[in-house]
């Protein structure tokens, strides 16, 4: 019953908080249009905007690579990163699903999540129950257990205190680390840009402290603009319920200096190097299906799974991780190519309701089922 | 034999040989109507749900165990001897009669086709054997035409649902409406405080959530809402549309949503015949159906619960 008490608690936070930006910023339904408007014309146009992005990133003097596979993915990371160093992650699913984490520590590196929820993830060694909230879950008592192992003085502690337990012991990776490594909202075609959105602030130190920034994310999150990249993290945000965020990150390529006679140069205080992995894992061959191609919209902001009966109950053992719920039943097939999960699919309707992209969620899960009736 | 194949193999097998999905005495379908006129043109549409939803659990619970048996597919006509049991057919008769008794009072006029109505396919569709329910629904349109039908009165969510989505694989010009889009009252007063569970699909694919709060509301009925239970984005299934492939989840779905549901109250409608077979075992308190609320056996006009 703890999954069940803690989903509660999740739902009774965030759905009125949702509900409440919404309404307070009705601007937002207006940029999430154009964001869906955006995102159908790279998946219609994939393989162009893929080779405009990894130029855009070129000029801005990164380096970035297609990786067909998670086995590719994992190898292009483990050369730039190689071994003895101590690297920091920021919340990346993509990374997760790739395996960059356990991949790196087995290469003999020093690797910790920056985030909460996928720290707590990590010390519990759990899979990610939410795409936005990998720790969804953890009640707070199986929290302040699990953060035990980093202060075992813990006891009764408030969510501010464990919290801060996390904060301590993660400052110092910050500082010491050689690598830090962040997935991304979107990414921008035309300027190589990558925008991140986040509010503990752990994805800023992780772009910026360490002298080598990798970014590790999907094809499906390119947009063909910067306006419009930024759009898609207000909009997940938003649909998150974390409006407005605490910070919005851009990052194109390594950090530069125009201060000597206004002249761009580079690097200057932050990272040296700049690469972008960007992961295919099965979303090219999913942009010309024409059901699944929809599922590429998500911006994985996680609405769907609080307004879901069966993930509600089922939580985790309801797809795939990091991909659970709703999105999670779809993405499952787009990258494992298992559409089992869809056939848990109720109809029940309430995640089409919710997505900020309009996705017909129970269409395309109706579809999985009978292609795998179909088997 | 995986549960998938052998229900589609069953299904498939009854449906072509009976418009039924499973063997069934037609007299449990159609004893409910006593004056219905026989006949096409606007008929009320019972898909047979009310009727022999009672006994598809025993269905649940077997198909896994067959689908491991070689040959069992063979015998699906036997599932014929499956019947409901008296308490749950004098319940069926009672909401269908309701239902016809609302539409009258309500000036609707209808027939009805008795043995020859077929099932609507819903359980195809909803289970993803989408290729299935496309033949089937085209052999159901062909016969909807011999019977000359212009119009379904659906009385249940799932029906309707089913042929609002004809027309994506086969020219269906027959038109399709639900019972609670026609009654505009329940024609009795109700006292008392319910808690409401929604179909999923009236609420959220078919839009009429708010005709039956008003039907209850305009009747007397204190409904007790909460926003994360009953809310029209929050509200949660039972669980039932998965039952024949998986069943413990929906049972665990169902559980849960009963929980839910119990901590606004103790006396439950539901509006669907799926949403009473899943919540009935684990709501506690009374559960009944909307139409159930009108029926008036001794014509009183009032019922109180209070």
């Amino acid at each position: 019953m703890s999954w069940i008490y803690a989903v509660e608690r999740a739902v009774r936070n965030n759905v009125p908080k949702v509900e409440g930006i919404l309404k307070d910023h009705p601007y937002l339904l207006d940029l999430a249009a154009k964001v869906r408007d955006g995102k159908t014309e790279v998946l219609r146009n994939l393989d162009r905007y893929v080779e405009e992005t990894i130029k855009a990133v070129e000029r801005s003097g990164g380096r970035a690579y297609l990786a067909s596979t998670s086995e590719d993915a994992r190898e292009i990371v483990s050369k730039i990163v190689g071994s003895g160093k101590t690297v920091v992650l920021g919340k990346s699913m993509v990374a997760y699903e790739a395996g960059i984490r356990k991949h790196l520590i087995s290469t003999g590196n020093d690797v910790w999540e920056t985030d909460l929820g996928e720290f707590l993830i990590q010390l519990a060694d759990e899979p990610p129950s939410h795409i936005i909230a990998p720790s969804l879950h953890m009640t707070k008592e199986r929290a302040e257990e699990v953060m035990r192992s980093v202060d075992p003085e813990l006891k009764g502690a408030s969510h501010e205190r464990i919290a801060g337990v996390a904060r301590k012991f993660l400052r110092e990776k910050f500082v010491k680390a050689d690598v830090g490594i962040t997935g991304a909202n979107a990414v921008a075609a035309d300027t190589g840009s990558v925008v991140l959105v986040e509010n503990e602030g752990n994805i800023r130190m992780t772009t910026i402290l360490p002298e080598v920034h990798v970014a590790v994310t999907g094809v499906e999150k390119i947009l063909p603009n910067l306006e419009l990249a930024m759009y898609e993290a207000l909009v997940q945000a938003a649909f998150g319920g974390l409006y407005p965020p605490s910070y919005v990150n851009v990052s194109s390529g390594p950090s530069s200096t125009a201060d000597i006679e206004m002249k761009r140069v580079r690097p200057a205080h932050g990272p040296k190097e700049f690469h972008l992995v960007l992961l295919d894992n099965g979303r090219k061959e999913a942009a010309k299906d024409p059901v699944l191609w929809q599922s590429l919209l998500c911006v994985r902001c996680g609405r769907c799974h609080l307004h879901c009966p069966v993930y509600r109950v089922l939580g985790v053992n309801w797809g795939i991780p990091p991909f659970t719920g709703p999105m999670g039943a779809m993405w499952s097939a787009v990258i494992y190519g298992d559409r089992r999960p869809a056939m848990m699919c109720t109809h029940s309707g309430g995640c089409k309701e919710v997505c900020p992209m309009r996705i017909d969620i129970p269409r395309v899960l109706e579809e999985l089922k009978a292609r795998e009736l179909k088997r | 034999m995986e549960v998938e194949n052998f229900i589609r193999e069953v299904l498939v097998k009854s449906l072509n040989e009976y418009m039924m999905p499973f063997p069934t005495d037609k007299k449990v379908c159609t004893e409910w109507a006593q004056d219905v006129p026989r006949g096409g043109g606007t008929v009320i549409y019972t898909g047979c749900m009310y009727q022999v939803t009672p006994v598809s659990d025993l269905f649940n619970r077997a198909l896994p165990i067959l689908s491991k048996v070689k040959g069992a597919e063979k015998l699906y006509p036997l599932s014929s001897i499956l019947k409901p049991t008296n308490m749950q057919k004098e319940r069926a008769n009672r909401v269908l009669r309701s239902i016809a008794s609302m539409l009258k009072r309500n000036g609707v006029q209808f027939n009805y086709l008795y043995e020859d109505e077929p099932y609507s396919g819903t359980v195809l569709l909803e289970l993803g054997y989408v290729d299935e329910f496309a033949q089937y629904a085209k052999r159901v349109k062909g016969h909807l035409e011999k019977h000359q039908v212009r119009r379904l009165i659906t009385v249940d969510p799932h029906s309707y649902y089913a042929f609002s989505r004809y027309k994506e694989f086969v020219p269906f010009d027959v038109e399709v409406v639900n019972y609670l889009e026609l009654v505009k009252d329940l024609g009795t007063r109700v006292k008392g405080e319910y808690v409401i569970h929604d179909s999923c699909l009236y609420s959220r694919f078919l839009g009429i959530r708010e005709n039956y709060r008003s039907l209850l509301n305009n009747a007397g009925v204190k409904l007790r809402e909460d926003p994360f239970v009953t809310g029209p984005l929050t509200s949660m299934c039972c669980g039932a549309p998965i039952g024949p492939v998986r069943r413990d989840e929906s049972q665990k779905i169902a559980s849960y949503r009963a929980y839910q549901l119990n901590q606004l109250g103790d006396k439950l409608i539901v509006v669907c015949p799926l949403c009473y077979l899943a919540l009935s075992p684990y709501f506690k308190g009374e559960v009944v159906d909307l139409a159930e609320l009108a029926y008036n056996e001794l014509g009183t006009g009032q019922r109180d619960t209070s």
